[in-house]
């Protein structure tokens, strides 16, 4: 039962920091690896606890995806229950419609049957009119402001997801680095853990950032602020660089 | 992927905005030079050297390169003359340098200033003659000094052409930026290191192709995001002097916005604030708090104008 004394927004908040905290234990090898079900399950406030499944998207798959854990008929219930009661919203902003239709997708992968109602997100250079070109540096920071936008569709870095964000990732990994470079020197943690993901991501598809992301990520991690969200963040960074570590190693297994 | 589309105006083409900047900032420091003087009776000894002695230096610094880069204007020119004769008045025609440099043998301000005279064509024979001298002893290589230091008395020597076996590799890979460390290290010291190993390693962007490849590059991937960084806080003098390493590159980095930005910053009647805090009323403190970020900002528009063809 929801906690009167709890206002719904920290009910809210909480219930995204217990879900991250489950997924980041799933990914440190805790025995339990029904992870999104047992969010729901156990939680105080169930809605809270399926608002949470629909903010964390994507990222309720990191530990399957990384060979952590697993994704299995309950979770599927409880992700399609997520999306019955919060549908994806018509006037959702374009990352929102990446994240939804990413998570309908990785669903039907793993047992689900149907798209829940995600509509297909915009191809990637349809709309506003700046376009995807390679990072032009005369221009006024467009680095920056796609940087950020590549930081709110950070829970698609994962491995095993491909498509157009991942594609104008690798090529624009330039771009990251600096939008991370901001961030960090910005103390913007958070944003830089976001971009870190990318960064580690486009090293495992292969291509080679312009600078060290796991010295970036240890140095996240011990500043130890953003929270759960933040924590998970870096662990799928770290998790994402130690595979690429592997491929890289002549001899290394392949993932 | 798309961005948000700009609100704001297109920023002025680079020419305009550095065109501005250092014609107004160099009529301000020609306005204000008086507020510089050194106090009747100053020797060399000088208990405060930072006070008026190395502003006259700095001011003679800017001075020089606007003649060195071919003024805009006949007035520009004859304000940089001005501005270097005033300055070497007060040194005393270079008797002052000549007394510093003889009396403490291991400075080498008398020397580093004495360089922005130099390119502009005074001499003091007798400064010629030590220099000379010094540059012959064992003790000037070995002075103890942090390496962007190191790079600055080597400039000087070039200038003065008494620079003997100096290793600019060596030199500039004892630097920080000569390492290419983690961007998201910098800090505001270290990024004026970053800026002052640009400005000796290229003689103030008369030898832009003397950077190596690799530092090149690495500039370029990131001064884009330290001007950013710096511009958010406000940080008008560092930001300039990371403007003037812009303008000193191989392939030189000039951002309209960013040079709109430090238009915007500057002040209608040239002063270029240092920082984003409030600018005192009084002439004297106002001199004082930002005589050396007007410099920068004159240095960084002439630069930046000398190499904007066409941008």
């Amino acid at each position: 039962m929801p906690n009167p004394d709890v206002s719904p927004r920290a009910a809210y908040t909480a219930a995204v920091e217990s879900l991250a905290d489950r997924v980041l234990g799933a990914l440190r090898g805790a025995e339990d690896t029904v992870v999104v079900a047992h969010h729901v399950d156990g939680a105080p406030d169930p809605k809270a606890a399926l608002a949470a499944v629909r903010v964390l998207g994507p990222d309720v798959f990191a530990p399957v995806l990384l060979g952590t854990g697993s994704f299995g008929p309950a979770d599927v219930r409880v992700v399609t229950e997520s999306f019955r009661i919060f549908p994806p919203a018509p006037d959702a902003t374009p990352e929102a419609v990446w994240r939804d239709w990413t998570t309908s997708r990785l669903l039907v992968r793993y047992g689900g049957d149907d798209l829940l109602g995600a509509p297909e997100p915009r191809s990637l250079t349809d709309g506003d009119g700046d376009g995807d070109g390679d990072d032009d540096e005369q221009a006024d920071s467009p680095w920056r402001a796609w940087s950020l936008r590549m930081a709110r569709l950070s829970p698609l870095a994962l491995p095993g997801i491909d498509g157009p964000v991942h594609e104008a990732a690798d090529r624009r990994c330039r771009a990251l680095a600096r939008g991370a470079t901001r961030a960090m020197l910005r103390r913007d943690y958070p944003i830089a853990a976001c971009l870190a993901r990318w960064l580690a991501c486009a090293r495992l598809r292969g291509t080679r950032p312009d600078l060290d992301v796991a010295a970036m990520v240890r140095h996240i991690e011990l500043h130890g602020v953003g929270g759960a969200r933040t924590a998970l963040d870096t662990a799928i960074a770290r998790r994402m660089l130690e595979r690429a570590d592997r491929t890289e190693r002549p001899g290394g297994p392949t993932p | 992927m798309t961005t948000s589309p700009m609100s704001a105006p297109a920023p002025a083409p680079v020419r305009e905005s550095a065109r501005l900047v250092a014609g107004r900032a160099l009529g301000w420091l020609r306005r204000h030079c008086e507020l510089g003087t050194l106090p009747p009776g100053t020797t060399a000894e000088l208990a405060h050297p930072d006070s008026i002695y190395k502003p006259l230096g700095e001011t003679a610094l800017a001075a020089s390169l606007v003649l060195r880069e071919g003024p805009a204007s006949d007035r520009e020119a004859k304000t940089a003359r001005e501005l270097l004769d005033f300055a070497w008045w007060e040194l005393r025609g270079g008797d002052m340098l000549y007394e510093r440099q003889l009396r403490y043998m291991m400075m080498t301000d008398p020397l580093e200033l004495y360089t922005h005279f130099v390119r502009a064509g005074y001499r003091h024979a007798r400064l010629d003659a030590l220099l000379e001298h010094l540059a012959g002893l064992v003790t000037v290589y070995a002075v103890e000094q942090v390496p962007n230091r190191r790079l600055a008395i080597a400039n000087a020597a070039r200038l003065m052409g008494i620079d003997r076996d100096i290793d600019w590799k060596r030199l500039t890979d004892a630097t920080w930026l000569g390492n290419t460390p983690e961007p998201w290290v910098i800090d505001w010291m270290t990024a004026y290191s970053v800026t002052h190993t640009v400005f000796h390693i290229t003689d103030w962007g008369a030898r832009p192709h003397d950077l190596p490849p690799r530092v090149e590059e690495y500039l370029h991937l990131w001064l884009p995001v330290w001007l950013d960084v710096w511009r958010e806080v406000e940080e008008w003098d560092l930001f300039a002097e990371l403007l003037i390493v812009g303008a000193c590159l191989g392939e030189p980095y000039l951002d309209p916005a960013a040079w709109d930005a430090l238009a915007a910053a500057q002040h209608e009647d040239g002063l270029v604030p240092r920082d984003g805090k409030e600018v005192d009323e009084d002439p004297a403190q106002r001199f004082r708090d930002h005589h050396h970020p007007t410099v920068v900002a004159a240095v960084a528009g002439t630069l930046a104008l000398s190499r904007a063809t066409g941008r």
